[in-house]
């Protein structure tokens, strides 16, 4: 059920894009880039919105049937999506029970969609006999992502759903975005231009820049590489996948392994041996040289200084080795020089801050 | 004491079946050509609207004197309507039909066209991604939607076709339970001084006429507050 796709298409404006794709048969592949990077293109063509003038080349495959090529063309009314736009474009003369029933009787997958396990995921008990003028931005959203999936699509597509929202509404949303996740086995193209988004519910991330693919990979993997547009971002961090290994009750406390370590954060309410993911933001990791017993930080892990490339005139980004994981460290070009920094080299990372993404998007 | 003449009853009788079988095919034929008009990007639009909006500038007298010729037994669309029904077109019911077609397709076509233009593009992708195919998303979605501007464009093509007057003077004569509308029932009255039943005639279009558009604006404002609120 993977999408492949190689589309070139240009427009009188001067933008045009190239590239070429790989959306794996479940989990959520995030398009991450900066505004007019082509993610929202690239989405209208994979849903059949956008079809390409004669001279535009667009390929699109899912799995193993082609959607798009040359003079064939699936309409995507038939192509079985479920498609979540910023927007959320709900029907204005239907109630939000309407809006649902509209896309449950147009289900084109052929695998009857269950609305009312769908209603609960997203909580719309209260919401359904509301007219959608009546919606708050947050409400809009979740009944557009409830109407998508009522559908029973093949594949979601999401067009950065959450940025016409406001922070308390994200975080409401997020979780059950992330709970979905969990319980389909289709895949998700998610578009943002959040990196806390994007970092706290990605599998894999497509980095776009000027239409064209500029990286792609695990989340774990682009989060931690210092080279890319993303590490410049001020919340650039690399995210770790932890084990929950100890719950300390004494001092609040939980203890997180991962392959290189272990964290501790304030104490999580899910069971041992859960995974959980984290997210280390570059600017709250300092590093010494030596491991400093008198700290009040808790989190030190010892690291091997893996590369340094500069960031910004005053700021460098150090990236660490710390078992198989990296993290970022971003500091003053004056402590590279003092510290005498290099490849090779064994340090200490302190880390001022273990970001819980869940909680990250609240504050 | 006066009375509604027998005649000037067929005349209401001919008034409102012309209208209401104008107003049908317009519904039919035109509202696909608002569609076209509203959403192509052929430019063949450039000549096709101005086309359809030319009976709101021309006397009606023009269109109807170049479709008495066309409708002449010798003329080409005549003698085939002539060969096809056995009938001939000038001065009969469907020659009204037809002129009041072509007078009052701005009529309803523009309100229409403004109302399709006016639809967010968003809302019919939104639909197709649900899985609605075009024909579907036209009737579960477009004509809700547009429902203002349906309501105006088939009062105002309603209207309009009963307020016709110079193309029926051409076209269709004055042929009694035939061609024999209201404004040519009126016009004879009045050429002939019957000012009493001219008023009656007058009086009662002019009236209709207002209620007729107080509805619908009152409709639309009703709907407008129930889609805005």
């Amino acid at each position: 059920m993977s999408l492949e796709s190689t589309i070139k298409l240009s427009r009188s404006s001067g933008f045009d894009l190239d590239v070429q794709i790989h959306i794996p048969s479940a989990g959520i592949t995030a398009l991450y880039g900066p505004t007019g990077s082509g993610k929202t293109t690239l989405l209208r063509c994979i849903a059949g919105l956008e079809r390409g003038s004669k001279t535009d080349d667009i390929q699109i495959n899912y799995s193993g049937a082609w959607w798009q090529k040359r003079n064939k063309f699936v309409p995507p009314h038939e192509r079985g999506i479920g498609y979540v736009f910023q927007d959320a474009k709900l029907l204005p003369h239907l109630n939000v029970q309407g809006n649902l029933d509209y896309a449950r009787k147009r289900n084109r997958s052929g695998q009857e969609a269950d609305l009312n396990q769908i209603i609960d995921w997203l909580s719309l008990q209260q919401l359904l006999d509301k007219s959608v003028q009546q919606l708050s931005g947050g409400e809009i959203q979740q009944v557009a992502i409830a109407r998508a999936l009522a559908t029973g699509p093949r594949l979601i597509l999401m067009d950065e759903p959450l940025s016409a929202l406001d922070q308390h509404a994200r975080a409401r949303i997020l979780p059950l975005l992330s709970r979905l996740h969990e319980k389909l086995s289709i895949p998700i193209v998610y578009v943002s231009h959040t990196l806390e988004e994007i970092t706290y519910l990605a599998d894999k991330i497509i980095l776009l820049d000027k239409g064209r693919v500029v990286a792609s990979g695990s989340v774990f993997d682009l989060s931690s590489r210092a080279d890319l547009t993303i590490s410049q971002d001020e919340s650039a961090g690399s995210v770790i996948s932890c084990r929950i290994q100890k719950h300390d009750a004494q001092f609040g406390l939980s203890e997180l392994q991962f392959d290189g370590g272990c964290l501790y954060v304030t104490q999580r309410d899910e069971p041992l041996g859960s995974t959980i993911r984290v997210r280390i933001p570059a600017r709250d990791v300092s590093i010494t040289l030596t491991p400093d017993k008198n700290s009040s930080i808790l989190n030190i892990l010892q690291a091997r200084v893996d590369s340094i490339e500069a960031s910004e005139t005053a700021r460098f980004m150090v990236r660490l080795a710390v078992g198989k994981h990296f993290l970022l460290a971003r500091i003053t070009r004056k402590s590279v020089q003092h510290l005498k920094l290099e490849p090779g080299q064994t340090v200490y990372a302190q880390i001022k801050s273990v970001a819980l993404l869940s909680e990250q998007l609240v504050q | 004491m006066i009375t509604i003449a027998n005649q000037d009853l067929a005349a209401l009788v001919l008034t409102l079946q012309l209208a209401l079988v104008t107003t049908i095919i317009l519904i039919v034929m035109g509202t696909p050509l608002a569609w076209w008009l509203a959403v192509t990007r052929s430019r063949l639009r450039l000549l096709v609207e101005p086309v359809v909006a030319l009976p709101i500038i021309l006397p009606p007298t023009v269109v109807g004197f170049y479709l008495l010729i066309a409708f002449a037994p010798d003329a080409w669309i005549g003698s085939a309507w002539l060969k096809v029904t056995g009938s001939s077109l000038a001065f009969s019911f469907n020659a009204l039909v037809i002129g009041s077609i072509i007078y009052s397709l701005p009529f309803y076509v523009q309100p229409l066209q403004i109302s399709f233009e006016n639809l967010d593009d968003g809302i019919i992708d939104a639909a197709a991604t649900l899985g609605a195919g075009p024909l579907d998303r036209f009737f579960s979605l477009v004509v809700p939607l547009c429902r203002r501007g349906f309501v105006t464009a088939i009062t105002l093509g309603f209207a309009h076709t009963i307020g016709e007057f110079g193309i029926v003077l051409m076209i269709g004569g004055n042929i009694p339970g035939e061609t024999r509308v209201l404004s040519i029932a009126l016009y004879d009255h009045v050429e002939s001084l019957h000012y009493g039943q001219a008023h009656l005639i007058a009086g009662g279009l002019m009236i209709f006429s207002f209620v007729l558009l107080l509805l619908v604006y009152g409709s639309n404002q009703r709907i407008r507050f129930r889609l805005e609120k």
